[in-house]
């Protein structure tokens, strides 16, 4: 079931899950973070990203996790999500998937081979 | 304000979205706008959130937010029994609101259009509160009396019901003096609105339409359409003499009564068929006139319920009448035109005959509601059809209780349908004659030995009525219903004056089965329930007989 609705794996899940490759993050962070990897092209909206993570979450490629708990810098209780193995993996097969296209567009020579 | 804005944006989400994801909205628009100032900034905040609200719905709506499982794995750990109640969200306020306006709305709008009878019969002059057959009858009035636009002949009607308290006296129909032979009946068909004369009729006005008494003058109207035979009586011709004399003044003066009386008693001795009850009734017309009975009388209308109640007295004759009009009985109506008959023939048959339902019920019970008998000259292919296809019922249903009569050819060649041999079909209105007996056996047709139910009402009337008594009495059919309204219309109509005229029977008729028609009083129905109840009694009434064996 949950594997019908990321499958394809809309963009917006797949930049969430290499959002969390490193680290576990919460919404916001998560947002800035894909903005950042995408060179401020995809900017999540709270819509967007909450229905994403919860797709992923559905499909346990992540997980919630209890966030530091540090009142000063953190003084609203936030959730912050994990990557699962699983989720990895399928960023992985996500990323190869790519890598492939990328490879046929090298070989089509729309893409010049020093780029990327 | 703008995070309440999209608080109510958020309201496009799925309840389950909301309840765990609202608040993480809410704070990461927060994080955004303390982070992006500026107004570049800010309108591009708000963009993305626009855009975002309406690109992730498909998404969040794909989503199906169930509860991770972990809870019961636990609980199951204990054994203990566990229970997932499912949590719904109770309707919002607002939502019952807008629902309900709606709804209302709905059924006031359908209800509107329920109250505009004029919609299915669009009709250029007719002024949207007439139903369809009133609007068509004033047109066919207007073309072929444009004078009487202004009112000549209005309130015929009203004024000739005036004052007939006395249920004895209701207002009765009369009709022309000189109807040929086929037609007879259908001529004399009329009623309070319409008063014949002479061998034509009044046209009908539409302020002068009582109650349903439209279908009514249209097919009268179609049979006096018919040509008109040689050697007709002009009977109305009499009493042109005397035209002139009352004015519009209601208020009688002792020489128009006495010149009313006199012709009066005249028409009585000379038409009314039993020669020794027409001198009796002469007779004691002019002994309460010697009396002096009709000295203190001087309202037109009285003066004509006096009479009225007074000749019924002394004939024992329910169908001898004066009547009053309030307005100039008008000379006699414009001929009718081709046109007008085939106008009429249209509207005949845009209503199918007014063969409402043809229908075979449950148990293989034939119901035929039938609202007019329509001249069988335009729609005998369309009884012919209707009874055919009744052809199997075991038993059949007549539903006259929206029907007021109509050409009495059509009554007894629907009743031909129900014998199995020609039977004497008594009408109130005729002397026996070769076509008082039904047309039976009708070739192919199986309904001759099948029970019959007719249904009844208030306002069944005249040809209904014939066809509700006659199949009583003969023991053909039972009626459910109510006591129709009673009316049989057995007097020819002779014009005295400007505003008298008065019935009179012509010819003997014989009435086989009791002394009384059902003049004044209506015809009894075997099993009386309301008129909204009585299919439903007839169909279950039939269907106890089909489960006998």
């Amino acid at each position: 079931m949950p594997k019908r609705k990321l499958d394809p794996l809309p963009s917006a899940a797949f930049q969430i899950l290499l959002s969390l490759a490193d680290d576990e993050l919460h919404g916001y962070a998560i947002m800035r973070q894909v903005e950042e990897q995408t060179g401020g092209r995809m900017r999540l909206g709270p819509g967007t990203l909450y229905s994403s993570i919860q797709a992923l979450l559905e499909g346990k490629f992540i997980e919630e996790v209890d966030g530091p708990v540090d009142p000063r810098l953190q003084p609203e209780r936030r959730r912050f999500y994990r990557l699962t193995s699983a989720g990895r993996r399928l960023a992985r097969a996500e990323a190869e998937k790519m890598a492939d296209v990328l490879r046929v567009a090298r070989a089509r020579k729309i893409l010049r081979g020093d780029y990327v | 304000m703008s995070e309440k804005m999209y608080a109510r944006l958020l309201r496009l989400y799925p309840s389950a979205f909301r309840k765990e994801y609202q608040c993480e909205a809410l704070q990461l628009i927060r994080d955004r706008a303390r982070d992006e100032t500026g107004l570049f900034n800010r309108v591009r905040l708000w963009w993305d959130l626009v855009t975002d609200i309406l690109t992730g719905l498909p998404q969040a709506y794909g989503n199906s937010y169930a509860v991770p499982d972990a809870a019961p794995q636990s609980a199951n750990a204990q054994r203990v029994p566990s229970f997932k109640v499912l949590d719904r969200e109770p309707l919002r306020p607002g939502l019952i609101l807008v629902a309900g306006t709606l709804s209302l709305a709905a059924a006031a709008a359908f209800g509107f259009l329920l109250s505009r009878p004029i919609a299915y019969l669009p009709l250029p002059g007719s002024n949207g509160r007439m139903s369809p057959i009133e609007a068509v009858l004033q047109r066919l009035n207007r073309a072929m009396d444009p004078d009487s636009a202004m009112g000549g002949h209005r309130a015929v009607a009203t004024a000739v019901s005036t004052g007939t308290s006395d249920p004895q006296a209701r207002p009765s129909a009369m009709a022309t003096a000189s109807a040929p032979k086929p037609y007879a009946l259908a001529l004399r068909a009329e009623n309070k609105n319409g008063v014949g004369m002479g061998d034509r009729v009044v046209p009908i006005q539409m302020q002068n339409l009582h109650e349903q008494s439209a279908e009514r003058a249209m097919a009268q109207r179609a049979f006096e359409a018919q040509p008109q035979r040689e050697g007709q009586r002009e009977v109305g011709a009499s009493g042109n003499a005397l035209a002139n004399g009352v004015t519009d003044n209601e208020h009688l003066d002792s020489a128009e009564r006495q010149r009313v009386l006199d012709r009066a008693i005249a028409n009585v001795r000379q038409y009314y068929f039993d020669r020794d009850i027409a001198k009796n009734t002469a007779d004691k017309l002019l002994a309460h006139e010697k009396a002096g009975d009709y000295d203190a009388v001087t309202d037109g209308a009285a003066f004509a319920d006096l009479m009225t109640r007074q000749m019924r007295d002394a004939s024992g004759d329910m169908h001898l009448m004066m009547e009053y009009s309030r307005d100039k009985l008008p000379d006699g109506p414009p001929a009718q035109t081709p046109e007008d008959l085939a106008r009429f023939r249209a509207f005949l048959e845009q209503n199918n005959c007014f063969f409402r339902k043809v229908e075979i019920l449950p148990h293989q019970i034939g119901y035929l509601k039938l609202d007019l008998f329509s001249e069988p000259s335009i729609c005998r292919p369309t009884a012919v059809a209707a009874m055919a296809q009744l052809n199997n019922a075991k038993v059949v249903i007549f539903d006259l209780r929206d029907n007021r009569g109509g050409a009495p050819d059509m009554v007894s060649l629907i009743a031909s349908y129900l014998f199995d041999h020609p039977e004497y079909w008594y009408s109130p209105r005729s002397a026996p004659a070769e076509d008082s007996w039904t047309r039976s056996p009708v070739s192919g047709n199986n309904l001759a030995d099948k029970p019959v139910y007719v249904l009844t009402s208030g306002s069944t009337w005249s040809g209904a009525e014939q066809f509700s008594y006659d199949l009583k009495m003969l023991k053909r059919a039972t009626l459910v219903g109510e006591m129709t309204r009673g009316g049989a219309h057995a007097g020819v109509f002779h014009r005295i004056d400007d505003h008298f005229g008065m019935g009179i029977p012509e010819e003997k008729t014989i009435n086989p089965f009791a002394k009384a028609d059902w003049e004044g009083v209506g015809v009894e129905p075997d099993v009386k329930v309301k008129a909204a109840e009585a299919l439903e009694t007839a169909v279950k009434l039939a269907e106890a007989r089909l489960r006998k064996p």
